[in-house]
Parts: C-alpha cells; sequence; structure tokens
C-alpha cells in the first residue's frame, strides 16, 4: 500500500511517499510553503520521480502550517503530532522534541508509542524561530546555510537580544556598523536561537533522548549550543525537516490500513 | 425540537448582534450602563431600573487605543477602549471601570479622557477581601456607585430595589449553573459556541427575560435523553474564550467543553450574593465569598484545587488555558495550577489569545495538537 504525508511549512513543502509504512519510495523539498505552489509540486514531483498517479495512493495526510489548504489530502495532522511520530519511528529513544519551524519553534514530549504527552509552542514573537535566522542572515550577507560555519569561527561572540526579532536586527546592524565582526555576531545569533529555544524545552522539562527536527536542525551549531545549554547530548533527526512528512506517511498508513 | 432550534437561535442571535437589543433598550427610554471585566455590582444597576451592558472587549484592529496603552496591554481594555473611542458606546448613560488589575487601572483613567462623552464611573475593590474592614470599605464603594446612578436616573434606589435585583441576580446565577451541568450532557446540541453564545447572551438582555429564555432552554433540552459524545471534553479556564474563532476550532476537532473557569462566564455566577439584611453589605460581602479567580487575592492558591476537582468531577479529558495576551494576573497563576494539573496527571493547554489578531492559525495547530494528544493518550 502507497501512502503519503506532505508537510507544509511556512517557508517549504515536504514530501514523503511510504511502501506499507515501510519503505520509503521518495522524499521531496521544495524551498517555498504555504500559501505558494510549492505543496503541489512537491507532491506532484514526489509520485512523477516513481512513476505514481494520484490514484496510486491510497490515503494522503497533510500536516504543517498550511495542512488545511491542501486540497489533495484525505486528512489533516498537525506537525506537533507528525513530528512525535517520525521521530519515534527513526529513534524509538527520543522523549523530548525540539522542533524549529520557519515561524515558531516547539518543544515536544514524546510518551508511550510515539503519541504526544505534551508540548510548548513559543508566544508572543517570532524570535527563536526561523524566520528569525533568515532575517539575520540576510543582514549578514549570506545563506541561511552558512551561518553555523560562519558562527564557528567566532572569537568573542557578540551578545543579541533574545527577546525581539526586530530588536534584535537593529541590535544585529548596530554591532556590524560598531565594527564587531561578522562571525562573533553570528556565534551571537546562534546564541540567541538557542537561549530562546532552550528556555521552552526547560519549561517542558528536558528528558533523555533528545532530537531536534525541522530544517534548523542542519545548522550544526545550533545543536552544539544547544547540547551545551540544556547540558545534554542533542541528536539531530536523520531525515531532518522530512521528519513531520514522515509522521504523517507513517499516520496515512496506519489509518488506511 | 423547532422550541429548542428557536431558543438557541434568538440567544446566539442577541450574543452576537446586541447593538439590536440595545436599539430596543432606547426606544423603551431605559439608560444602560456599560459594565467592565471582570467584577461590577450590576444588582446597583438594575435596581435603578438601567440595563447593565457587559463590555467584553471585541475582535477589531487598534487604531486609536495605542495613544493610551501600551502594545502590551491586554486586549481586552485595548479594544474595549478603542470601541469607546469610535463612539460605539455613546448611548451607555455611564460605565463602571473596576481597577483589579493594572491595565484596568490604567483602563478607567484613560477612558476618562478618551470617551469624555460616556461617563466614567470609578470602582476599586479592596485586595484583602476577606476582613470585616474590607466589606466596610467596599459597601462605601458602592455607596458612592449607588449615587452616581440616581444621579444619572434622577431617582432614588431603595434597599427594597437592591433587595429585589439581588435576588434577580441570584436566581439568574441558579439558572446559568443548572445550563452548565445539563449542556454536559447534551454537548452535540450545546457545542462550545452555543454554550458561549447562551452565556454571552445574559450580558445585553434584562437578566429576568434571560433566565426565563434559559430556563425554557433547560426544559427543552431535558425533554431529550442525554446525547452520546464520542468526541473529547475539557475544561476552560482563565479570563474569556474569544475570538469566537476559536470555540469553532474546538467544535472542529471533536472538543466539548465539560465545564468552564472563565470570568466571563462560570466565574460571574457560580456564587450567590449572600444573604443579610442590609443589600449593599450582601453585595460587599458576595466579593469576599467568591474564590477560584486570578483577580482575587488569595494567598492559598485554591484555584488549582478548584480547577483540579473540576476537571475530575465533570470528566474532563483535560484544561485549556484561555489565557489572554499580556494578562498578568492570569500568567502568575498559571505555574501554579499547572503544577498540580500535571501531578494529577490531566493535560494542560496553554492558548494564548488576543482579540485585535485577526490570524489564528497558531491557536489552530495549539487546539487540534491538543485533542490529537488527547484523543490517542493511551
Amino acid at each position: 500500500m502507497i501512502t503519503a504525508g506532505v508537510d507544509i511549512g511556512s517557508t517549504s513543502s515536504k514530501v514523503v511517499v511510504l511502501e506499507d509504512g515501510k519503505k520509503i519510495l521518495s522524499k521531496v523539498i521544495i524551498p517555498v510553503g504555504a500559501g505558494s505552489s510549492g505543496p503541489a509540486r512537491a507532491f506532484e514531483q514526489s509520485i512523477r520521480e516513481v512513476n505514481l498517479s494520484r490514484e496510486d495512493i491510497k490515503r494522503v495526510i497533510a500536516t504543517g502550517y498550511g495542512r488545511t489548504h491542501f486540497p489533495g489530502a484525505d486528512q489533516q495532522i498537525t506537525e506537533i503530532t507528525c513530528h512525535a511520530r517520525g521521530v519515534y519511528e527513526l529513534l524509538p529513544g527520543v522523549r523530548t522534541i525540539i522542533d524549529i519551524g520557519g515561524q515558531d519553534a516547539k518543544a515536544i514530549r514524546v510518551g508511550q508509542g510515539g503519541i504526544v504527552s505534551n508540548f510548548i509552542m513559543n508566544d508572543k514573537c517570532a524570535a527563536g524561530t526561523g524566520r528569525f535566522l533568515e532575517v539575520m542572515s540576510r543582514i549578514l550577507e549570506i545563506n541561511i546555510e552558512d551561518l553555523a560555519d560562519l558562527a564557528a569561527l567566532a572569537e568573542n561572540p557578540a551578545s543579541i537580544s533574545n527577546t525581539c526579532t526586530v530588536f534584535a536586527e537593529s541590535e544585529v546592524i548596530s554591532q556590524l556598523s560598531g565594527g564587531t565582526s561578522r562571525e562573533d555576531v553570528a556565534a551571537g545569533i546562534v546564541n540567541s536561537v538557542v537561549g530562546r529555544v532552550a528556555g521552552l524545552v526547560k519549561r517542558l522539562g528536558v528528558q533523555s533522548e533528545v532530537v531536534m527536527t525541522g530544517g534548523v536542525c542542519l545548522n550544526w551549531m545550533i545543536i552544539r549550543m544547544m547540547e551545551k545549554e540544556l547540558a545534554i547530548p542533542v541528536m539531530a533527526s536523520p531525515m531532518a525537516q522530512l521528519t513531520g512528512a514522515l509522521g504523517a506517511a507513517l499516520f496515512a498508513f496506519e489509518s488506511a490500513r | 425540537m423547532t422550541q429548542l432550534k428557536e431558543l438557541l437561535s434568538t440567544l446566539e442571535h442577541v450574543a452576537k448582534h446586541p447593538a439590536q437589543v440595545i436599539n430596543k433598550c432606547l426606544e423603551d427610554k431605559r439608560l444602560m450602563i456599560g459594565c467592565t471585566p471582570e467584577y461590577c455590582p450590576e444588582e446597583i444597576v438594575y435596581a435603578a431600573g438601567m440595563l447593565p451592558v457587559g463590555l467584553w472587549g471585541g475582535a477589531t484592529s487598534i487604531r486609536n487605543a495605542n495613544q493610551y496603552f501600551p502594545a502590551f496591554a491586554c486586549s481586552l481594555v485595548q479594544t474595549t477602549l478603542e470601541l469607546g473611542m469610535r463612539g460605539v458606546y455613546d448611548q451607555l448613560a455611564g460605565v463602571i471601570i473596576p481597577a483589579h488589575c493594572d491595565h484596568l487601572k490604567c483602563f478607567g483613567q484613560d477612558w476618562k479622557v478618551a470617551v469624555p462623552q460616556v461617563r466614567f464611573i470609578p470602582l476599586a475593590h479592596p485586595i484583602n477581601r476577606k476582613l470585616e474592614a474590607a466589606v466596610e470599605y467596599l459597601k462605601s464603594e458602592y455607596s458612592r456607585i449607588k449615587s452616581v446612578l440616581e444621579e444619572i436616573g434622577g431617582k432614588p434606589i431603595s434597599h427594597q430595589d437592591l433587595s429585589e435585583a439581588i435576588e434577580v441576580y441570584n436566581l439568574h446565577r441558579k439558572t446559568l449553573r443548572e445550563f452548565t451541568l445539563i449542556a454536559r450532557d447534551y454537548c452535540t446540541t450545546i457545542t462550545p459556541s452555543v454554550r458561549h453564545n447562551v452565556i454571552k447572551s445574559g450580558y445585553f438582555m434584562d437578566k429576568l427575560e434571560h433566565t426565563q429564555l434559559v430556563n425554557s432552554l433547560i426544559g427543552e433540552l431535558k425533554k431529550a435523553p442525554p446525547e452520546e459524545w464520542k468526541g473529547q471534553k475539557v475544561v476552560l479556564t482563565g479570563i474569556m474564550a474569544e475570538p469566537k474563532e476559536i470555540l469553532d476550532m474546538f467544535e472542529e476537532y471533536g472538543l466539548a467543553v465539560a465545564a468552564d473557569d472563565l470570568a466571563q462566564e462560570s466565574r460571574q455566577f457560580r456564587t450567590d450574593v449572600p444573604e443579610g439584611k442590609d443589600p449593599l453589605e450582601r453585595l460587599a460581602r458576595h466579593w469576599s465569598c467568591m474564590e477560584g479567580c486570578s483577580l482575587l487575592y488569595d494567598p492559598q492558591k485554591n484555584r488549582r484545587f478548584m480547577l483540579k476537582t473540576m476537571a475530575e468531577e465533570s470528566r474532563a479529558d483535560g484544561v485549556v488555558a484561555c489565557i489572554m495576551k499580556f494578562c498578568e494576573m492570569e500568567e502568575f497563576d498559571y505555574p501554579i495550577y499547572k503544577k498540580t494539573l500535571e501531578e494529577a496527571e490531566i493535560p494542560l493547554l496553554y492558548l494564548e489569545l488576543d482579540l485585535a489578531t485577526p490570524s489564528l492559525e497558531q491557536v489552530r495547530t495549539r487546539i487540534q495538537s491538543f485533542a490529537e494528544m488527547i484523543s490517542l493518550k493511551p
């Protein structure tokens, strides 16, 4: 039986196509998300790559911020539930998930059988989210993927406010105008995200094992700093930003079976 | 069934279109007094022959009120002031504004300047409310409000008027308590929005009329056997469960309301005005009798136990904390009852709400995730 999970985030669209709930037939990431052509393109590409049509897919579950507006879905499940399911499949020992998405950050407690037993989302502002990193990378004139490597070269990481994206943006500009090196500012940005998200995780309660999911877990500096902040090893999900789509595809398989 | 639908439709119409009720009041030449959150002595207004009208903000953008409030003031005071500045409340003969929290303290002062056409009637409750001196003090506050209302209405308010108003209000409280108990057995008919509208409509109607309608509704509901509910049930706590779209989301994701601990809903009617000889003293003593609200000084923090008991007795699957964004009073209480509920293994959702924000997608994710979590709970 073929099932699919479509994770429509605010900044990217991810699709995983599964066979019999086990074998991944295809996985696609398109770097545009909710409200764009991204979800449809990602879905089309994922089935085209394996010579399938929509009729061949027994069940499709949409997740993520744009889940309610994907016309091809049979059901919608939130990314919180799907990330927990995806992580349970990949790393069954995980009890704490840190998912930093494009516009929000979440700390998720995984209970028995991969079921969510508690979660916390950020509130009040966009600090500590992928959007924050994007804005800051733009000011530093680098690609977001290069932020970790730049931050690793810091000698004296700058102190960046971790309370507000808008104020932090002004702060970064002032630091750069004041002569602080780009490397030190980049490290300050990473520390700022880590500080904000670690606070969220501590509110939930840190329980081993801890994994990070979402696109931000590709930033190795954030993982390293998060480990330091939480004083516990933190893994990156092997499927990073595809973890939620995997969870959705698994739910699709389980509900269609 | 037709009668039931008609009753629900009437109450929903009032809750959604209070202006029409207010226009009717104007035609009848009955004066109206605005009563802002959270606790106003509506009985004194009623005894004066006036209609107390609840002012609990609304879903609107802030364009004027930010002249007076910083961005971190709660949207309840911001939107109420905004509507006042736009002239929405110009038909009112006055507005009673208590000073329960820092935002409300500023709100009253701001109202005086920003909405001068609608008379500001201040009210300061005592904090140490269990002391006899507090009762005496609050009685003097209520006496002052009574004098202001007598001046506005041009006629005295007798002890008998006050006693009768207290009876009307206590009967209304009893009726709404009965409704909330019955409602949990009819979750398909009494959806979260329907439940909210039944209670909210009381803020814009004569309490006698509202009591009659709710009593009829209870009678109609009882004619049918209790409804089977396959979804989950939750207890709502906080100031209020608005914007209204969030209650629709509860329904969409199979969540019914088993009970509530909302300032806009049950906290208004779960405690009767106590018996006594002097009606103003009875009203003042009411403030000492109420329990379990973030605005009531309670060094023991008994709200945590009340919530746990409420969730257990109503057989709720979880508790949803409807926290008005920037409501410090509710935020102070949250970690205390969170600990108690966690110890009792009662799932808790923190839902940050803002009346002035039109986008509710993050709220949707929280509600749906919570519904998924409690429905999958082993």
